[in-house]
């Protein structure tokens, strides 16, 4: 029986084939409003305003892409938005690494404690540390600094990565640190040489994940960031918005730059972002 | 002997935990109790830089509980919270249903989803905006079947609607990711003997998946509320708030008020309420991981 035959003429095949047309219609229905996006970014100021809305673009262009791309305001927008992603990346794997390690390779005293720390304050609305905040750094000449709010953001950050990587951590067999400490590592030398590299699965995650935290930030960025010019692209949504008015192929490409970074690491890392996800929700 | 070994190899680990614990603390800790401290004080931008802000007791509370716009945001909040669980739970509940099945585009489909989670909930905002136009997609697609779409998002009584429905293209894929690593937990062999005597699917469905994913679905219930409960940037974004407080939550009133008016202690105290509300939920959601962490 060839593959036609086997996905037209067998009970299960005909299953399996109206399964995937299912959710390939899920699938346009949830990743239409992306597509909605891109496909106003491409048309132009006399398509935008027309009386018909159209469904892809009839006089395609680049010019909302190159109008966002060649504004310097723009520019500088993008790089912070690289800044706040890379600087929350960066405290993020220098607390959560070490901590995720020492969750889960001993029990030490205090342990509940520890932990009941790190959960709760992956729960706690950002709202709650606001204002307090902003007083605390405005008192220490903190604000309109790139480590205000990346400071703020690594806070969710780095429970995140312990909660994640914990597991990790308690998966590597104890033989193999013992055999490092054999051979006369020390303990931050076995730390470094040996557990580090046997986790590097899960700390894929916790890059691109830190990463795209600091990247999707709208609320410390806006606030603490009182300069305009060092708000990353989150931030100056509605400045952007009142500069185009209802240019919304404009604003649109503006969008559709902001979410490319995401779509390019998910498609690459899918599996660690997905994996990671569910680990750092619901703990097994 | 052996518990003194292992006592001082315990020690070890402190220098590993301590930074991320003692950041936490300074970082989360240190402005919990201060934002509690403000919600008693009259601190606002003109006394300030002064330092003459003075305790006021409850007095933000009581302004607070007695102001009708406070007490609508109040109700904005949890209707906009129930309607996501409500629908992101129940559509993500049948995805997970359906992407567990194994067919040849599950996995690639259920991963591909997702990407609505991962992009900034800032565009989310912004392409809500776009589709609840009057003239937008939504509309659009209304009146190919002979609805003419209400004006969405400039009218009190349908702005929420156009949120929550936003909320849930983002909350249905992560609740149907949960849920889908909850069934995974289900042993293959209760259903294999359930169908040996006969069971239906239905049956299966009530008898079996649902008392034995218990403790998944109420995580996702509850780490669902916490999300939803203190959502902020779709709002901001999307409608601002508007028209008339009708989309406004705790959490962008909170924001109002310390930094559009500089009324800091009431900004404070919003964020109290707001956090309270999620402690009811919280703990209930942590006893559930340390229990579950006690018995591994």
């Amino acid at each position: 029986m060839n593959k036609f035959q086997y996905l037209f003429h067998t009970r299960s095949g005909r299953k399996n084939f109206w399964c995937c047309v299912l959710s390939v219609v899920i699938a346009v229905i949830f990743l239409f409003p992306l597509y909605w996006m891109l496909q106003i970014s491409f048309k132009s100021d006399m398509e935008t305003f027309g009386k018909v809305l159209t469904y892809f673009p009839h006089q395609f262009t680049i010019d909302p892409w190159l109008a966002n791309l060649k504004d310097k305001d723009f520019i500088a927008s993008l790089k912070n938005s690289f800044i706040n992603g890379f600087l929350t990346m960066f405290i993020t794997l220098v607390f959560g690494i070490p901590a995720a390690y020492g969750m889960g390779r001993y029990k030490p005293k205090g342990f509940k404690a520890f932990l009941l720390v790190f959960l709760v304050s992956q729960m706690l609305p950002a709202s709650l540390m606001l204002t307090p905040m902003y007083l605390t750094f405005s008192k220490i000449h903190l604000l309109g600094t790139y480590f205000a709010p990346t400071i703020a953001i690594a806070a969710g950050s780095i429970p995140f990565a312990v909660i994640t990587l914990r597991p990790y951590f308690k998966s590597v067999p104890v033989s193999l640190d013992e055999a490092a400490r054999i051979d006369g590592c020390g303990v931050a030398k076995s730390f470094f040489l040996v557990m580090v590299p046997a986790v590097k699965t899960g700390i894929v995650t916790i890059v691109v994940i830190s990463f795209l935290n600091g990247w999707n930030d709208l609320m410390f960025s806006m606030t603490f960031n009182v300069k305009p010019e060092m708000r990353p692209l989150t931030a100056n949504i509605h400045k952007f918005q009142s500069k185009y008015g209802t240019k919304w192929n404009c604003i649109m490409a503006y969008g559709a730059i902001l979410v490319l970074p995401v779509v390019i690491m998910f498609i690459f890392l899918q599996k660690y972002i997905v994996g990671g996800l569910t680990a750092g929700a619901v703990k097994e | 002997m052996k518990t003194q070994i292992r006592s001082r190899k315990d020690r070890e680990c402190y220098p590993f935990i301590l930074p991320a614990f003692i950041y936490l603390l300074v970082v989360v800790g240190y402005p919990i109790v201060y934002n509690f401290v403000l919600s008693f004080k009259n601190t606002n931008v003109k006394n300030l830089a002064s330092g003459s802000s003075v305790f006021i007791g409850f007095q933000n509370y009581k302004e607070l509980f007695t102001d009708p716009t406070f007490l609508l945001i109040l109700r904005n909040t949890f209707i906009f919270t129930i309607a996501c669980l409500a629908f992101q739970f129940t559509i993500g509940f049948l995805f997970a249903l359906f992407f567990y099945k194994k067919f040849t585009f599950a996995g690639p489909i259920r991963g591909m989803i997702l990407v609505s989670y991962m992009i900034p909930m800032s565009v989310t905002g912004l392409l809500g905006q776009n589709i609840f136009l009057n003239t937008g997609l939504i509309n659009d697609l209304l009146s190919r079947i002979g609805i003419t779409g209400p004006e969405w998002l400039t009218q009190t009584s349908t702005a929420l609607i156009g949120v929550i429905i936003m909320n849930n293209w983002v909350g249905i894929p992560f609740n149907m990711l949960l849920l889908i690593s909850g069934l995974s937990n289900v042993p293959q062999e209760v259903y294999e003997s359930s169908s040996i005597d006969g069971a239906t699917k239905v049956q299966q469905f009530f008898q079996i998946t649902l008392p034995l994913m218990k403790d998944a679905i109420f995580a996702v219930l509850m780490l669902g509320f916490i999300y939803t409960f203190r959502a902020f940037d779709l709002m901001y974004i999307m409608t601002a708030g508007g028209p008339l407080n009708s989309t406004d939550v705790l959490a962008t009133y909170s924001y109002t008020l310390s930094f559009t008016q500089y009324q800091f202690s009431k900004g404070s105290a919003v964020a109290v309420v707001l956090f309270l509300c999620l402690l009811i939920v919280g703990l209930f959601y942590l006893r559930l991981i340390v229990k579950g962490e006690e018995d591994t």
